[in-house]
């Protein structure tokens, strides 16, 4: 389970960084005072245009940054205190951490199964089962550097399984993928679900959240503006789909920002 | 420690599993740095020969009668033209200067009835003056030739027909078998002639190897991202940084010994083998101790300065340039010592980083380094490089120094 209460996160900009977003001001809150519950068994997804907070959400679960106030539990565990115990809980995907290059899936996966205290039967077990789902198999000797952006995505989503976390947490994770691959995914993610994992992943892809998520959260401007199950937002929103149901909310709480 | 043990195996895996990598960073430059000194030797030995084998032009003003027999008897190789007195100079030094001529001799006007004239103190000497260009290897050389086999023979050829037995003249001798008259320790010798310039190769070749590496090592897997993946894993920073600095040390030190011997087989070139007193070299088991924790702590030492300033980088581009300075400075603490002999130096200059280093090096080379003064060396290496090293860990924690953020 991942329970966030009240997240707050600050960065501090330097002055390119303030002429590059063009603001006066030296802080940027990517995310504001955000909580949130998603539960075992359950797909929960974070929806939300480019820049609301969404990875930066997720990096705070993940443990790679530190919140500026709030706390994060993933499974009992706090990110800050036991942040081993947490990254051991997680399976993190996300577009901007990437595989050596000069190694082949093969290699990523042993390397991490490793990492991750996984013995070496598990890790060849899971290795076939997850090449074989994915099908990694033709080309998990090739080097990363020379497979496709569908193959690498393929490949890292491997990765993170190795350790077959308890809570699974993706970052866009169709982004870039044709469409066969991409629903392989969202398929992989129902098993996960029914398996009885606790998956968390961020979208702005409309149809994959109504189809995917048990819960949807939507973020704007780093503050959540509604959550609960599709037909609740619907209702909330008093529209019939929730690319509608987003807009109605982005016109108000996007105009509340400026 | 496991995953210290994966990530040195993963980090050695990447380098010697890449054909590119492997001739790049040890064949490449090792094979250059041969290459280029034997060059270098070959060049000087055709220059040598060259010279040997130029016939020189000399031209002689107001050579004596009997200089020509004296010439001939010692069968001097040059093609000598003669000038009289009349004759105007100012056409040969013109030559000698654009280097078509090689030397002009001038004996003073009646120089032999000069000579022969000579009876008691305070009568004129003649002279010989050469006129010669110093900046032409083939005018040096003909001077030098000329005057030792020439004029020296002459010199004697006259003395010994004015004084008949030229021993009077003699005295004493010094030193007529000089080899016999040499007390020295070879091994010192030796030593003290690699001790210039071994502390400063071994410095320079130890950081350039942990520099080229370790900025792929850690900036480059921050540019590309990769280094995350093993943030994510439920391993220590400590264990990552551990392991990352191993590794690279172990490439570091494999690095700086195959360049080292490449500069000692192409200085051996250079010096056409005369740097075979290597071989002469030896060390007392404990001085073989001394050497090597030195080492291990001098690449412990650079790879933590290099691994501390790639982890601040922002790019790999970033990172050359504070490298750069860093590398200005190791050459400067190293080439102090090429310029000093071992010896008695202040305790504390032992406590300086870099140069502490290459000085005890030199030391053990000559084999004079005191106990204080390679405990003084290592532990200054030591209690720095383990700062260095916890201010990395530090530096894995931060998020803004790995993201960015």
């Amino acid at each position: 389970m991942i329970q966030i209460n009240k997240l707050t996160k600050i960065y501090k900009l330097t002055k390119k960084q303030m002429l590059e977003q063009k603001t006066k001001k030296d802080i940027k809150r990517a995310v504001d005072n955000l909580s949130l519950v998603a539960r075992p068994g359950e797909i929960y997804g974070l929806l939300g245009p480019n820049g609301a907070g969404k990875t930066t959400a997720l990096r705070c679960i993940a443990t790679l940054l530190k919140p500026t106030e709030g706390s994060i539990s993933v499974n009992g565990y706090d990110t800050i205190r036991d942040s081993d115990d947490v990254r051991r809980e997680i399976g993190f995907l996300t577009n901007e951490i990437k595989l050596d290059p000069q190694f082949s899936p093969k290699y990523m996966f042993n390397f991490f199964g490793k990492l991750h205290k996984v013995d070496e039967e598990t890790i060849e077990e899971r290795r076939e089962k997850l090449f074989s789902y994915f099908e990694i198999k033709d080309f998990e000797d090739k080097k990363i550097d020379e497979l496709s952006t569908g193959m690498k995505q393929k490949a890292s989503l491997a990765v993170s399984l190795v350790h077959d976390p308890k809570v699974i947490i993706f970052d866009e994770p169709t982004t870039g993928l044709d469409i066969v691959t991409a629903r392989s995914v969202t398929d992989y993610l129902r098993l996960l679900k029914e398996d009885g994992k606790t998956v968390l992943i961020s979208t702005h892809i409309m149809t994959e959240a109504e189809k995917l998520c048990d819960k949807i959260g939507i973020i704007i401007n780093g503050s959540m503006v509604s959550e609960g199950s599709l037909g609740e937002i619907l209702r909330k929103t008093n529209t019939k789909d929730l690319e509608d149901a987003f807009f109605e909310l982005y016109k108000i709480h996007n105009k509340e920002e400026e | 420690m496991d995953a210290v043990k994966h990530i040195i195996k993963k980090e050695l895996t990447r380098v010697f599993s890449d054909k590119k990598m492997v001739i790049s960073l040890f064949i490449l430059p090792g094979v250059l740095i041969m290459v280029l000194y034997s060059v270098m030797g070959n060049l000087i030995a055709n220059l040598e020969k060259d010279i040997e084998s130029h016939i020189p032009t000399v031209y002689i003003q107001n050579a004596p009668e009997d200089f020509d027999d004296i010439i001939d008897s010692i069968n001097y190789i040059g093609e000598i033209r003669y000038l009289n007195s009349k004759d105007s100079t100012d056409i040969i030094k013109d030559g000698i200067l654009k280097g078509e001529i090689d030397l002009l001799v001038v004996f003073d006007e009646g120089f032999a009835k000069t000579i022969r004239n000579y009876s008691e103190a305070g009568d004129a000497i003649p002279e010989i003056r050469t006129f010669y260009n110093p900046s032409e290897e083939y005018s040096l050389s003909a001077r030098g030739n000329f005057k030792a086999m020439v004029l020296e023979t002459y010199h004697q050829y006259l003395l010994t027909e004015r004084f008949g037995n030229t021993e009077q003249l003699q005295v004493f001798h010094t030193d007529r078998n000089p080899e016999a008259g040499i007390i020295m320790d070879e091994d010192k010798a030796s030593g003290k002639a690699l001790s210039m310039l071994l502390p400063f190769l071994i410095n320079i070749m130890l950081f350039q190897g942990a520099a080229s590496l370790g900025m792929d090592a850690i900036t480059g897997e921050k540019e590309r991202g990769t280094i995350a993946s093993m943030l994510l894993s439920p391993i220590k920073r400590s264990e990552i940084v551990f392991g990352k600095m191993v590794s690279l040390a172990i490439l570091t030190s494999l690095s700086a010994v195959i360049y080292t011997i490449a500069v000692i087989i192409g200085i051996q070139n250079l010096a056409g083998g005369e740097m075979g007193q290597l071989a002469n070299i030896s060390f007392a088991p404990i001085e073989i101790i001394q050497l090597f924790v030195l080492l291990i702590l001098l690449v412990y030492f650079y790879v933590s300065i290099v691994v501390l300033v790639a982890t601040f980088a922002r790019s790999q581009k970033e990172a050359g340039t504070y490298v750069t300075p860093l590398y200005i400075l190791v050459m400067l603490g190293s080439i102090m010592t090429m310029f000093s002999s071992g010896g008695d130096k202040s305790t504390t200059l032992y406590a300086i980083p870099v140069y502490n280093g290459a000085v005890a090096i030199q030391n053990i080379l000559v084999g004079e380094l005191t106990m204080t003064q390679f405990g003084i060396t290592i532990g200054s290496l030591a209690v720095l490089a383990s700062l260095i090293t916890a201010c990395i860990t530090r530096a894995f924690n931060n998020e803004k120094v790995m993201f960015n953020a």
